[in-house]
């Protein structure tokens, strides 16, 4: 038995264990360490099927990324623990039926005698000077270049929208504006009035 | 030609809509114009197509002008069959009721619904097109439908008179018994030959006609003979055959132009089309044709005897209408389809003078429509009298009119006729004859001559009507006169109707008269020799013995046989039976029906039931949608496991 | 690796229209509220062009391009030119009631483009990818439109529910796709039709796949059970994003149906056909039933779109050409009859008042007859009374589906649409029986009145002249 069923082995049981917590744990930053955790095991599942590129892209880009802008807004964010688990206990009976349910279906489906070996065959050894990111790369940019670009535009609506939803001016928040406020002169502020001055009385 | 011929159909129906969504801003003067425009228009151009399809001979046009879908094989569609046929009943249609738009102008003068008369006259004559110029069952059940409707209307135009809506509620609850047989003959039609259109099913007729059928389990019934039945139950309501026949003296409720246009020369007459233009299916059963002669046979001979107790002027007109009908549907069963349409073309004139006549005399009588009650009006109205005489002398068939070539036509037709019931039917056509002389003239004479009864305030009034009144009488007096010897060669001898009317070779009565035929005026000779033209002259004599010679022999009669009075005067108990049995005992049955049936099982459990189950379950469905998403979300998981569940698991 | 260059002519539209996108969101940022109608032209000029364009560039066999990932049709040709016309139609009416609410950006308008340009992608999508990419161009747009309106909380909160949910479907239809594309190889529809029809076409893989596509495709529909959020948005969202979302998308979602099913996995027809079945008879059930309880007419139209698209999905349930054609023909004719009906509620709105509820319908007729009457029709059509369009496009889809030998589900339909006929006749009673509540005279742009009757109009004359729409999604589904 060579090493990697072995290393599979190890980071699946890890994977599933973190996706687990990532429900289950009370602390939600916790939740989101053990989602890092999941990324970092499917990582490692990824570079098992000579996928380097993409198990590289996930942890730069969610762990790196995502995941930790995530830890900010948690961290920002005052949550209150105890209700985000309220009625946990009262849905479990029902959430927990439909869960096995389904596992059990997908167990039937993804099941060996569909996605066995011999079904799907062995996948290809790759030399040890075959770029992954290269053929990603070469596929992207011919082949599927019209996804591709579809993708570019999707980042721009992405843009639009993020700032559409966020760039405004609330009418109910006091705001300063520099320029404004460097401009300002003597007569926007002060008035001189003259005045009769008055008698003691 | 297609322009043309929706240009026919389309004219009168501006008009309508003009004089009905309009009329009240754009005044009198300019509905009258534009309504009468509009049929003179149709009128027109019918002239064009009789020269197109008559005078030229140019092919029958059989089309669809627009499609509306088609569903399973069935097209539903507007489509014309513009044949000789049609063009004639276009020819008539059109210029009677242009006549009639004429009249109107000044019958209606002083109405307070001008404007919504001409509306409902303008959009007769648009349905009233549409059903003859009709290529399938469909428009044909639109027109058979919108005439009705209008029918309807018209006859309680006054509707502020109770008398007058009694009419018009009778008259359309009787058309719907007809109507309902005409629309399971529809139905018949479409469920066995799979098509409505007249050309599909005529054509497959003949392979139909063994094809039997069992509405009662045990008893084969022949289809077509079915079939055949149930339409012309229809026409039985339309063109008011017995026993289906009590609403059109009662009709004479609306205003007399529309007694003229609808209850005397166009509508009713929509029957008798309907079995010419059926041709083709009724040629291929005996039985039907026999019932069809025999329901004619009755209804010539005792709507006749109803018109000699009538003392209401219109309603005279009104019974011997009813009694003309009956020769033509005489006609029909004899297979001489030719005369029927002949009698119809002949009958839309006269009919229509007599009947604008008589409202000439009730305007002349301020509204006084008591025979008994007129008298000596001869000098008073010089072309009324005139007129009237053609009219009359028309209708009891005195030779040379137009009258005499079609009914002698159909007598002729019927003696010569074998089918069962052919006999009886040549007896009761030609005591008909006998009495349509009598009471045509009866009325004539109480009218115009003898003693001036009315008082002496009408007496100082009494002038001849105006041009918009007697134009359309002379104008309608020139066809009754001379239409039948002009036209009677070709109508009924020659090829006129060619492919149109469809007559069996061994009950071809017209080709056996035809045989001996060689010009109207021997055809008039031959006349004088007949029973039937004695009858006529009889029936004349003794009105005139009696009426002006002797008016008291009147009154004696009436004493003499005061049982047979009564009954004619009742209508033979036929307006008691259906109130005392029909009406009153489907007011029980229906009061029966609501009571338990409506108010308890239908509104209390259907309908308020189960609007009361849908809406309570519309108010817990709506909890549902709680607004939380995790439940959303859930549902649509639970959609998932479901649909995974039954789709890959199972 | 040799690379060819594609041919780029079929898919002109869709590019001028991302090139357009880019020059109306830079113009804009140059423009003030003022003159922000020419952020405004330019935007019906793009859908002008793009129309124009799509028809200059139409072809009647299918022709594929960018390997295989892109097909022009005459289906997406149709649909594409509808989609076009359904949003030119939305910019008019919306015109008054954005600028009333402070809402008339650059951003709506963009967000609309974008939108549109997923749609196009959708339609002309051949490939698993590319129509989901399509998907999620359109989904991203409608999210961030619905939640345009920052200060209502209700639009946020719709926005919210809308996002959440798209998300999990369009994790299902990914997941559903990566199960096909493990089961059969490929991502491209060509391929993956004839994968099916060489296997044994029972493959639990495939049906698992299939199972999770239809979820996602229900979704996008808002076909029940999926159909959660189809009423929270279009009763939160303001009025002219409803208007947006409950027209041209359902278009782009039938094309959706028919590229993923029809074309991709047809050789499933028997497994797919009775899922729709389910998803078609609670659609028309629940959709007709909870609309009868609404007050509010923007959510009992959400109810009313639900029993459409049950209708819509008979059609295609039908599995013959005449069932597509009858389909498209459905989603067109409810693309116009919505776009009346929110159309109406817009031009009854004025600043500060929503006319959203079935009390501000009331005594319509008296305000302004004209308008009471085009409701009417859109009502009517929407219930399938003859002669108007609705009757129509119901009774092909009904005789599709007898015609296939499934006359209870024709029946059950007909029985439903019956009870749903209910609440269109409910706001007819209330615009021609009840006393007008406010009798404030009807103002509004004088363009948006013509289109407003010419949409009704059109309800009424598709009904009489059915047979050119009708011919016209025949010959291009033949």
């Amino acid at each position: 038995m060579s090493i990697e069923p072995i290393l599979f082995y190890i980071f699946s049981t890890i994977l599933v264990l973190a996706s687990v917590a990532v429900v289950t744990v009370r602390n939600p930053v916790y939740a989101a360490l053990c989602l890092v955790l999941a990324f970092f095991t499917c990582a490692a599942v990824w570079l098992l099927l000579e996928a380097e590129f993409l198990a590289l892209v996930l942890i730069l880009v969610y762990v790196g990324a995502v995941m930790v802008l995530f830890l900010f807004v948690i961290m920002m964010l005052d949550i209150n623990l105890v209700r985000s688990k309220e009625g946990f206990i009262k849905y479990l009976p029902a959430g927990g039926f439909v869960a096995i349910l389904i596992l059990i279906e997908m167990c039937v489906v993804l099941g060996p005698e569909n996605f066995g070996i011999e079904i799907t065959g062995e996948p290809l050894k790759h030399a040890a000077d075959y770029s992954n990111t290269k053929e990603l790369g070469v596929t992207l940019y011919t082949q599927y270049a019209y996804p591709f670009e579809i993708a570019g535009a999707l980042l721009l609506l992405a843009i639009v929208a993020a700032i559409t939803l966020t760039m405004r001016r609330r009418p109910d928040s006091k705001y300063q504006d520099p320029a404004e406020q460097v401009s300002v002169r003597r007569d926007d502020r002060v008035r001189i009035v003259k005045m009769a001055a008055e008698k003691k009385q | 030609m297609k322009g043309i011929y929706l240009i026919i159909a389309l004219a009168p129906m501006i008009g309508a809509v003009i004089a009905g969504f309009f009329g009240s801003r754009i005044g009198r003067t300019a509905t009258h114009l534009a309504t009468t425009a509009g049929v003179a228009v149709s009128f027109l151009c019918s002239l064009v197509v009789f020269k197109h399809i008559v005078l030229d001979g140019s092919a029958p046009f059989n089309g669809a002008i627009y499609t509306w879908l088609v569903s399973d094989g069935f097209r539903f569609e507007i489509g014309f069959l513009i044949d000789e046929l049609t063009t004639l009943m276009m020819m008539v249609v059109t210029f009677v009721s242009l006549m009639v738009h004429i009249y109107t102008i000044g019958y209606m003068k002083d109405d307070p619904g001008y404007q919504r008369f001409f509306c409902y006259i303008s959009l007769f004559t648009f349905s009233m097109l549409m059903l003859v110029m009709s290529n399938n069952f469909l428009q044909l059940f639109f027109g058979w439908e919108a005439v009705g409707l209008v029918s309807y209307l018209l006859i309680g135009f006054w509707h502020k008179r109770e008398s007058a809506i009694y009419a018009n509620l009778k008259a359309f609850l009787v058309n719907r018994v007809g109507d309902f047989g005409f629309l399971l003959g529809i139905a018949a039609v479409a469920m066995y030959f799979n098509s409505l259109d007249y050309a599909d099913v005529f054509a497959a007729a003949p392979l139909m006609a063994d094809v039997t059928i069992q509405i009662i389990p045990g008893y084969d019934w022949s289809l077509l003979t079915v079939i055949c039945i149930l339409l012309f139950i229809g026409a039985m309501g339309k063109s008011a055959q017995v026993p289906l026949h009590v609403w059109l003296p009662d009709s004479m409720e609306g205003p007399t132009p529309i007694s003229a246009l609808i209850h005397a020369a166009t509508m009713v007459t929509a029957g008798i089309f309907l079995v010419a233009r059926m041709s083709p299916m009724y040629e291929l059963s005996e039985v039907a044709l026999s019932f069809v002669l025999i329901i004619g046979a009755v209804t010539a001979l005792f709507m006749g005897l109803l018109g000699l107790v009538q003392n209401d002027i219109k309603r005279v007109v009104a019974y011997s209408t009813l009694s003309q009908l009956g020769y033509m549907t005489v006609a029909l069963g004899a297979s001489a389809y030719a005369a029927g349409v002949f009698h119809l073309m002949t009958h839309a004139f006269f009919k229509a003078l007599l009947f604008l006549a008589a409202g000439s005399v009730i305007i002349a009588m301020h509204h006084e429509q008591d025979i008994r009650k007129m008298g000596g009006l001869k000098k008073y109205m010089p072309i009324t009298y005139w007129t009237a005489l053609i009219g009359s002398l028309a209708l009891i068939g005195f030779p040379g009119t137009s009258g005499f070539f079609s009914k002698d036509a159909i007598i002729e037709a019927v003696h010569a006729s074998t089918i069962p019931g052919a006999s009886f039917a040549y007896a009761a056509v030609l005591i008909g004859v006998f009495i349509t002389a009598l009471y045509s003239f009866r009325m004539f004479f109480l009218v115009f001559h003898g003693k001036e009864r009315m008082d002496d305030h009408t007496r100082e009034h009494l002038r001849e009507s105006p041009w918009v009144v007697t134009g359309p009488l002379i104008l309608l007096a020139i066809p009754s006169l001379l239409i039948g010897y002009m036209t009677i060669g070709d109508m009924l001898f020659g090829n006129y109707f060619g492919d149109s009317i469809v007559v069996h070779e061994s009950r071809d009565v017209l080709a056996q008269i035809g045989a001996g035929f060689t010009t109207a005026g021997g055809f008039m000779l031959h006349g004088l020799l007949t029973p039937a033209f004695w009858f006529a002259m009889a029936g004349l004599g003794t009105a005139w013995y009696i009426y002006l010679q002797r008016p008291e022999l009147a009154g004696f009669f009436k004493e003499q046989c005061l049982p047979l009075f009564k009954l004619l005067d009742r209508n033979y108990g036929c307006d008691e039976f259906n109130d005392k049995v029909f009406a009153a005992g489907s007011r029980k049955l229906g009061k029966v029906l609501s009571d338990t049936g409506d108010a308890k099982i239908i509104d209390g459990f259907i309908v308020n039931g189960s609007a009361n189950t849908i809406g309570w379950l519309a108010s817990v469905a709506r909890f549902t949608q709680t607004g939380y998403l995790y439940h959303y979300a859930f549902v649509m998981i639970l959609g998932l496991v479901g649909l995974l569940t039954l789709f890959v698991m199972v | 690796m040799a690379f060819e260059i594609p041919n780029f002519a079929p898919a002109l539209p869709e590019i001028f229209v991302f090139t357009m996108i880019c020059v109306v969101l830079i113009v804009d940022l140059f423009l003030t509220d003022k003159n922000r109608s020419i952020t405004y032209l330019l935007s019906q000029a793009t859908l002008l062009g793009a129309a124009i364009l799509s028809v200059v560039i139409q072809s009647s066999v299918p022709e594929y391009t960018f390997s295989g990932t892109f097909v022009n049709d005459g289906m997406g040709t149709v649909l594409k030119l509808f989609i076009y016309l359904s949003t030119a139609v939305v910019f008019i009416y919306s015109r008054d009631y954005l600028i009333e609410r402070g809402l008339y950006k650059g951003e709506f308008f963009v967000l609309a483009l974008f939108a549109v340009l997923g749609m196009m992608v959708m339609v002309s999508a051949n490939n698993l990818l590319t129509i989901y990419l399509g998907l999620e161009v359109l989904s991203l747009a409608m999210y961030a439109m619905v939640a345009l309106n920052r200060d209502s909380s209700i639009a946020s909160e719709a926005a919210m529910k809308y996002f959440v949910l798209g998300s999990i479907a369009s994790g299902m239809l990914l997941y559903g796709m990566s199960m096909l594309y493990g089961a059969t190889g490929s991502l491209d529809h060509t391929t993956i039709a004839s994968a099916i029809s060489e296997g044994s076409g029972d493959d639990i893989v495939l049906k698992f796949a299939l199972v999770f596509i239809v979820i996602g495709l229900a979704f996008k529909l808002g076909a029940v059970p999926f159909h959660m959020w189809v009423p929270d948005v279009y009763h939160g969202a303001p009025t002219a994003i409803t208007l947006f979302i409950s027209a041209a998308p359902k278009i782009a979602a039938f094309a959706m149906l028919m590229r993923l099913l029809v074309e991709g996995l047809g050789g499933l027809l028997e497994h797919w056909q009775d899922m729709l079945i389910i998803l078609a008879v609670l659609s028309i059930m629940i959709g007709n039933v909870i609309a009868i309880a609404q007050s509010n007419i923007k959510r009992m139209l959400a109810y009313s779109t639900i029993s459409h698209i049950g209708f819509l999905i008979l059609g295609v349930i039908a599995g013959t050409s005449d069932g597509y054609a009858a389909s498209m023909f459905y989603v067109i004719v409810y693309a116009l009859m919505s776009l009346a009906a929110f159309g109406m509620i817009m031009l009854l709105s004025r600043k500060g008042f929503e006319a959203d509820t079935l009390d501000d319908f009331k005594g319509l007729n008296q305000r302004s007859p004209w308008f009471a009457f085009m409701m009417l029709i859109t009502l009517f059509s929407m219930a399938g009374v003859p002669p108007t369009v609705g009757f129509y496009a119901k009774l092909a889809v009904l005789s599709a589906v007898v015609d296939i030998g499934l006359v209870w589900l024709a029946v059950l339909a007909v029985i439903f649409s019956v009870i749903g006929a209910f609440y269109y006749l409910r706001v007819i009673k209330y615009m021609y029986f009840d006393k007008a509540v406010d009798n404030t005279p009807i103002n509004s742009a004088y363009d948006m009145k013509v289109v407003m009757s010419a949409n009704g109009v059109i309800i009424l004359l598709l009904g009489i002249y059915p047979t050119g729409l009708i011919a016209l999604c025949t010959s291009v589904l033949a």
